[in-house]
């Protein structure tokens, strides 16, 4: 394979445990071929960032169960990050290719989540001409009930420097900001607070100095079920 | 934060560019950073910047040391 053709992407979410979680490798496909990747690698990191497992994937794999590759590998190991370290021809992605998944809580009446997998490393070639700031990201809430809580997961997928993070709440013109820490491959979630001096959560902004895995995430009260399960927006140039 | 020995330098770096570690410690030692095309190392996605600002630091600390 030579370099001139090859290009990587890693890609990263989160799994937790009683979800049904399925990975759509390649999204893109023409009415002549399906795309495939060239390769593709999946390995589940604990909370701290500890290696738990690297599963080599067939990339002709359309669909990939990654509750049930969890539930085999990593039971019982708490919120796990899943990276999928991909290798593609340029030739069959001209830009870069995408994971999507479908998330749904088992046995739950909720509707199920779909979301497209965050592309943390690679993918954004001099060819593509990207022009946003994918390490600057902002989400803006709803006004919705009180039945709901939300948060933030963000993991770093780097292999030997920490990452650092500034996430700011806004409540009607009101900011706080926490800031987060994390050594390789490791993750948190963030509790965002509701409320603030009687306004309500509006917006969510993450700041790293490179490009983390972060999603925005609602749970319903009292059940912490997922209802919302999604990536940020990035600010343009 | 461990040393990032010749055994890593196959491992990529910039998944933009398609930088490894073993191109950026050789160019580092040639006193030749950037290379040509490898420029916008770490600023694309940015999603290697840390790391990148990490081996840069320690190759460029080990092209400092006289040799043995």
């Amino acid at each position: 394979m030579s370099s001139s053709d090859s290009s990587a992407l890693l890609s990263a979410t989160f799994h937790e445990e009683g979800y049904e979680h399925l990975v759509e490798l390649v999204h893109q496909r023409d009415a002549d071929a399906r795309r495939r990747l060239r390769s593709l690698d999946l390995a589940l990191y604990d909370a701290d960032g500890k290696l738990l497992v690297s599963i080599p994937v067939d990339p002709g794999q359309e669909i990939l169960d990654l509750g049930a590759l969890v539930a085999a590998h990593a039971p019982g190991a708490g919120r796990i990050m899943a990276a999928f370290e991909a290798r593609y021809d340029e030739r069959v992605f001209p830009y870069r290719p995408h994971h999507y998944a479908y998330l749904h809580r088992r046995g739950s009446s909720l509707p199920s989540l779909y979301y497209a997998v965050n592309a943390v490393l690679g993918g954004v070639p001099d060819r593509i001409g990207a022009t946003g700031l994918n390490n600057f990201e902002t989400y803006l809430f709803r006004p919705r009930g009180a039945s709901e809580r939300h948060s933030v997961l963000i993991g770093n997928l780097s292999r030997f420097a920490p990452g650092e993070a500034q996430i700011s709440t806004y409540y009607a013109g009101a900011r706080r900001t926490n800031e987060v820490t994390l050594g390789p491959k490791a993750h948190v979630e963030v509790a965002l607070d509701p409320e603030h001096a009687g306004a309500r959560l509006e917006r969510v902004e993450i700041k790293a100095v490179f490009r983390l895995a972060s999603y925005v995430v609602g749970r319903r009260t009292p059940s912490g079920e997922l209802v919302i399960f999604d990536h940020l927006f990035t600010y343009f140039k | 934060m461990g040393r990032q020995g010749p055994e890593m330098d196959t491992l990529l770096l910039c998944y933009c560019t398609n930088l490894t570690v073993g191109e950026l410690r050789g160019a580092c030692r040639a006193g030749r950073w950037p290379l040509p095309d490898k420029e916008r190392s770490g600023k694309l996605c940015t999603g290697c910047m840390g790391d990148l600002l990490h081996c840069l630091r320690l190759f460029s600390e080990e092209a400092r040391k006289p040799a043995r």
